[in-house]
């Protein structure tokens, strides 16, 4: 077994599952948190994470196969995704994929589901294709406030980590969400995630 | 190059005097005088700019003895423009504005937020971190890229610093409480489980203060040590979801928060899980002070003059993440 990622939250290792390449996703006990909300939190998001990638699959999602859940170790064994987060492609590849990476988010929200962690290195670019990773943050909720916070998330994220390109790649995720909630919709949650921006510390909205 | 730098955004009205030496820094005095509010009861902006008012001569005088500098030395005069409280912010700007018109010495505003920032760098020699800033005005993370800090996650609401004032205040004790606060789950190790909030990068503690203000009759310790931990540990989740998404080095905190030894602890831990270098900008610099404010008009004044009297405003929302900085 070889350590890929030292995530945030979980370890990704790569190993073998019924003779194929899989990646292990194990959530480590973390020390600095307290016991009783440290094991809550890792099963928890390890339940979420397995329910809802299996969930997002039949919406024609494209995330990998959950092959194996520990929930005693909080892992989850499942199929590896070759290829790159969004995250580390070039400036012109990052705002056309915009588009795509809207699109599944609106197929998310449109079937009540958040994300809950939408950010550019949560999509894997993978033969032409866009696989949607790491639910574990995710819930189910038809809440246009809910769904705000998610489109949020990835605004902060593109204006922090992609400043030069924030503004076209806003417009086009915008653009591929629009394509499947529709404009009415859109215009709600685009109010929304301003409104939650104007709560924000000492804001000004861009 | 000598700086005297005015700070009074909220509790704290302070005068320091610091001499800058290329890159270097050294803090020549730095005096403060602190507004505190009767228990249970928090800042009033009218009273926390009296107190000011009328500590003001008295703090800049100190300042300048143990300084052993005169007025006529001082190269520029730097003060707090936001974000703050409307009231406290004018009683700085207008011992800036005629210590500056009076003795002809050019006049900087400046950015309290980032004046926190950049004096936790000088005083931690932190190259290029993340920076968490967490007082009662800000819970932020930050990394500067393309001139500009940039924020990768923040609360949605209030504060870490509001969290446990608004908190401490229910219990009776006075802002800022979380020493008080700090003391008091010390004491205790029994967690009740509490609402955790955190969306991506970002955290929300409205709920948590709900919760905990609710479960507090049973035992304040127990209460107490329950909030440090659920908010602290959120803290460290998103700083651990930055820290791996940027892939930084260094972790810097700032901020009056910064003097909580428990958050301290916990970020420490995750520092060492990500290999990562961890700083802590000294107790007695963590919250508000003139130096914050003096050693950025002193950054500033590398690339810029002075502002002309008329552009010498208070802004009480002022985003740091609005500011160009080019020194």
């Amino acid at each position: 077994m070889r350590l890929v990622k030292k995530g945030a939250e979980a370890d990704i290792y790569l190993t073998k599952w019924q003779n194929s390449i899989a990646v292990l996703k194990i959530r480590k006990p973390k020390s600095y948190r307290n016991q009783i909300l440290d094991f809550n939190l890792r099963k928890q998001r390890t339940i979420k994470e397995s329910q809802t990638i299996s969930e997002v699959k039949s919406l024609g999602i494209p995330t990998p196969l959950v092959y194996f859940v520990n929930l005693k170790k909080t892992s989850i064994v499942m199929q590896q995704i070759p290829g790159k987060p969004i995250h580390d492609l070039s400036n012109s590849k990052i705002i056309s994929l915009s588009k795509q990476m809207g699109r599944l988010v609106g197929t998310l929200h449109k079937n009540g589901i958040i994300h809950g962690d939408l950010t550019t290195s949560n999509f894997i670019l993978s033969n032409d294709k866009v696989f949607v990773i790491d639910f574990g943050l995710s819930q189910k909720t038809i809440k246009p406030e809910d769904q705000a916070v998610d489109l949020r998330l990835i605004k902060e994220i593109l204006n922090s980590a992609h400043a030069p390109i924030m503004k076209e790649c806003w417009k086009n995720f915008l653009s591929g969400y629009k394509l499947v909630v529709g404009t009415s919709k859109l215009l709600q949650i685009k109010d929304l995630v301003s409104v939650i921006e104007s709560r924000g510390r000492y804001a000004t909205v861009v | 190059m000598i700086g005297l730098g005015i700070e009074s955004t909220a509790h704290t009205f302070s005068c320091a005097i610091m001499e800058k030496n290329g890159k270097k820094g050294k803090i020549l005095s730095d005096v403060r005088k602190i507004y505190r509010p009767p228990g249970g009861e928090g800042i009033h902006p009218r009273e926390a700019s009296r107190h000011h008012i009328e500590n003001s001569s008295s703090v800049l005088s100190q300042c300048l003895q143990e300084s052993k500098i005169k007025i006529n030395d001082l190269d520029i005069i730097s003060y707090a423009a936001g974000p703050g409280l409307g009231p406290c912010l004018r009683v700085g700007a207008v011992v800036a504005r005629s210590l500056s018109s009076y003795y002809k010495i050019p006049i900087y505003p400046v950015n309290h937020a980032i004046g926190h920032i950049e004096l936790g760098k000088l005083l931690t020699g932190a190259k290029n971190p993340l920076v968490l800033l967490v007082s009662g005005g800000h819970t932020m993370i930050l990394a500067f890229l393309n001139k500009q800090w940039r924020v990768f996650g923040e609360t949605l609401d209030i504060t870490l610093g509001q969290l446990l004032d608004q908190f401490g205040r229910s219990i009776g004790f006075a802002s800022p409480c979380g020493r008080e606060i700090e003391n008091l789950a010390n004491t205790s190790s029994t967690y009740t489980t509490l609402p955790y909030s955190v969306k991506g990068n970002d955290v929300s503690f409205s709920g948590l203060l709900s919760a905990t203000k609710s479960v507090v009759s049973n035992n304040k310790a127990d209460a107490c040590f329950s909030l440090q931990e659920t908010a602290f540990a959120m803290i460290s989740e998103t700083v651990e979801r930055a820290l791996s998404f940027t892939e930084k080095k260094e972790l810097l905190i700032v901020g009056g928060v910064a003097a909580n030894k428990r958050l301290s602890e916990m970020l420490k831990d995750v520092c060492k899980r990500h290999g990562c270098k961890f700083f802590v900008t000294p107790l007695k610099f963590s919250g508000d002070c003139g130096s914050q404010i003096c050693w950025t008009g002193l950054l500033e004044n590398q690339v810029k003059k002075g502002a002309s009297l008329e552009k010498t405003f208070v802004t009480q929302s002022w985003r740091l993440d609005s500011v160009v900085v080019n020194y």
